[in-house]
């Protein structure tokens, strides 16, 4: 059993903010060596189905309470993550998956399943993987699909309405009171106000607590709609969805790693820098 | 109701999705339909108000609204739950009490309907047994443009239509002319309710008030004793597969592309558009006005008249040959053949049980016939989204083949032309 490591909470312990994108940073290399080890256990699952799928969901759940609790100490953090390439930036959705990616990830490997044993599923045999989802869980899953993608719309709504809020009139007003202030410095007439600085500082932090709700709302609609995958399927179409959605996050995050490397090799600079453990 | 729709929610298990404890054993065969005791239960919750028997067009609203709510199920039908009572599934005396069952057997039949791969969900499928005359009945599949609104009223409202033209028509139907009426009368209701200031519960309603850039292709077959009558507008399309042989009863309205070696097949499609003074425009296709990859459809004022709401017509005289009737929208046509689907159904029937002879009073939830319709329509949808289908499925299998025992049933109200 992986003991996960929450250098975020330590930190926060000890008072310093400042340390958390660092130690979500650390937590994260944890967590991926964690994952690549349990891609293992999952490849090798004999009897023990049930407790392997269900430290492999635990181990997704304690990824988001550590994710939760670093992004209410740090919430621009965790919507730049560090820890990620460039390529996995280029497709998040508020900081993380885009919930609805769950199932094209499910339909693609039941495909891939479901192709490779057509024979035996059209004669009526059982496959037990994914291509031999049932009438009943293919209803289940298309109807959570539907309740996703509603929520998932719902969710990019909040975010493009708070989104729009950096251009609201308090935004403005203290932006223009800011310039005014800099052109007034640069003339010379010293205009500065602790109060001022204040209300930008309660303006900004507004906008974070805005940001942390909704990443919140997004990360539970991720962690809520892998849960829920998981149980409409058998325990041993589970450990397949599984294996397919840890490889497919290990070899994205290496792939990209890999393009950053190049780019970052022939000196374009464009590519994302940091240090991994794997 | 409790008997027409048997929604399978899960393999005997609780309809809770996040309930994974309950969970029965893997071994079970795939796609088992619920034993009947389970499906009693479930229909409970919606019995509270008794209808009368054989208020067909009540059992079956509520059987589309069933499906409106979870897009996909499984249809688990025969004769004999069709005139069951909510409160009485279990009650087998009823049944004798209904003098009809005898004459009017239940086509079996299988529906799946899902959003697959696409965002929203624009298909929607209309299931009417017994929606006109003793022995018609009527099955549609809509696949919605723009919203799904246009589709949605095509399966709320055509069948009641086509039912009115058939009960205006003396004993010579004229299926062409009636199919042809049918469609222009839904397609001006559609117009009509477009004008108004109506909303639609949809996504559209507040994005375009009057909703001109909204349609539906609909196929649609009415099943009589001797026939089998499909009616076509757009690109989903109906199958009949024949003594093993896959014979399409439609054909696609899709525009022609004259420089396709793929599927070069309706040149006389083109040449109706640009008659009426309309261009095929490449864009991300061959599109009428470079908007609508298909040259029929209900709906779509605005590319009027050069996309007209007209049907094509085919008239079938059943044969004993006759296995199985696929309605599918092109999210499962775009990548499977006629020839697969066929064969997969064919595979699908065979492997199953013959369908044992309904004994009186007996409740035949493992039926092999229903069964197989819903198994077969399950793996098409399958193999759909196996081949990377980006549409929405939705698919119709029809049972035709004439069962022992009941052979001599249907068609003896009906003389043969």
């Amino acid at each position: 059993m992986s003991v996960f490591p929450c250098s975020c909470n330590q930190t926060s312990e000890k008072g310093n903010p400042g340390g958390d994108t660092e130690s979500f940073h650390h937590f994260f290399e944890g967590w991926i060596s964690e994952q690549n080890q349990h891609l293992k256990d999952l490849l090798v699952v004999g009897e023990e189905l049930q407790s392997v799928k269900d430290k492999v969901v635990e181990h997704y759940e304690s990824y988001y309470k550590t994710k939760s609790r670093c992004a209410k100490q740090d919430v621009l953090a965790m919507l730049s993550p560090t820890w990620t390439s460039s390529l996995e930036d280029a497709f998040l959705w508020i900081g993380g998956w885009r919930p609805s990616m769950a199932f094209h990830l499910l339909y693609s490997k039941s495909g891939l399943q479901f192709e490779a044993r057509l024979q035996e599923l059209v004669q009526g045999l059982r496959t037990h993987d994914l291509g031999d989802l049932s009438a009943s869980q293919i209803s289940q899953l298309d109807e959570m699909q539907k309740r996703v993608i509603l929520e998932e719309r719902q969710i990019t709504d909040l975010m493009a309405g708070h989104q729009e809020t950096v251009a609201d009139a308090s935004m403005v007003e203290l932006s223009h009171v800011a310039s005014e202030m800099i052109r007034a410095n640069e003339r010379g007439e010293v205009e500065e106000s602790k109060e001022f600085e204040d209300k930008v500082e309660s303006t900004l932090v507004q906008k974070e607590e805005g940001l942390e709700k909704i990443l919140q709302k997004a990360d539970e609609l991720r962690l809520g709609t892998l849960k829920a995958i998981v149980n409409v399927l058998t325990p041993k179409q589970a450990i397949h969805f599984l294996i397919a959605a840890a490889e497919l996050h290990l070899r994205l995050h290496e792939w990209g790693k890999k393009i950053d490397a190049r780019k970052e090799n022939h000196g374009t600079g464009e590519g994302k820098n940091y240090n991994s453990s794997i | 109701m409790a008997g027409i729709c048997c929604r399978v929610v899960g393999e005997g298990d609780t309809p809770n999705p996040l309930d994974s404890s309950s969970r029965p054993s893997t071994t079970r065969r795939a796609m088992d339909i619920v034993p009947f005791n389970y499906m009693a239960d479930m229909t409970v919750p919606e019995s509270s108000r008794k209808r009368p028997k054989l208020d067909l067009n009540d059992t079956d609203d509520q059987l589309q609204n069933d499906q409106e709510s979870s897009g996909v199920k499984v249809m688990k039908k025969d004769s004999q739950f069709v005139k069951e009572d909510d409160e009485d599934v279990s009650d087998t005396k009823s049944l004798s009490d209904d003098d009809s069952s005898e004459d009017e057997e239940c086509p079996k039949y299988g529906v799946t309907s899902v959003c697959g791969r696409r965002r929203d969900m624009e298909d929607s499928v209309a299931l009417r047994p017994f929606f006109s005359l003793d022995g018609f009945h009527y099955f549609g599949v809509f696949d919605g443009h723009g919203c799904s609104h246009v589709a949605t009223m095509c399966k709320e409202r055509l069948h009641e239509i086509v039912n009115e033209e058939i009960l205006d028509e003396d004993d010579n139907f004229e299926w062409k002319l009636l199919m042809q009426s049918g469609f222009a009368r839904m397609d001006e209701e559609v117009f009509r309710r477009s004008q108004g200031n109506q909303t639609f519960n949809c996504r559209c309603e507040l994005q375009t008030p009057h909703c001109d850039a909204v349609g539906s292709t609909a196929v649609i077959a009415v099943l009589t004793p001797d026939k089998i009558v499909v009616s076509n507008c757009g690109d989903s399309r109906a199958v009949l597969c024949r003594n093993g042989v896959a014979i399409p009863l439609s054909s696609d309205h899709k525009c022609f592309d004259p420089f396709s070696v793929v599927q070069p097949d309706r040149p006389d499609e083109l040449l109706r558009v640009e008659s009426k003074g309309g261009r095929v425009i490449y864009w991300d296709g061959p599109r009428v006005l470079g908007v609508l990859a298909m040259s029929r459809a209900i709906g779509d004022y605005y590319l009027k008249p050069f996309v007209i709401s007209e049907p094509e017509v085919t008239v079938t005289e059943r044969s004993d040959g006759d296995e199985c009737l696929i309605l599918a929208s092109d999210g499962l046509w775009d990548v499977v053949s006629n020839e697969t689907a066929c064969g997969v159904v064919k595979m699908c029937l065979k492997s199953q049980k013959p369908p044992t002879p309904p004994s009186p009073g007996g409740y035949v939830t493992a039926d092999g016939s229903d069964r197989a319709c819903s198994d077969a329509s399950i793996l098409l949808t399958k193999l759909a989204l196996a081949r990377h289908s980006a549409d929405n499925v939705s698919v119709v299998v029809i049972d035709l083949r004439k069962e022992q025992g009941e052979t001599s049933v249907p068609t003896s109200n009906y003389v043969n032309e």
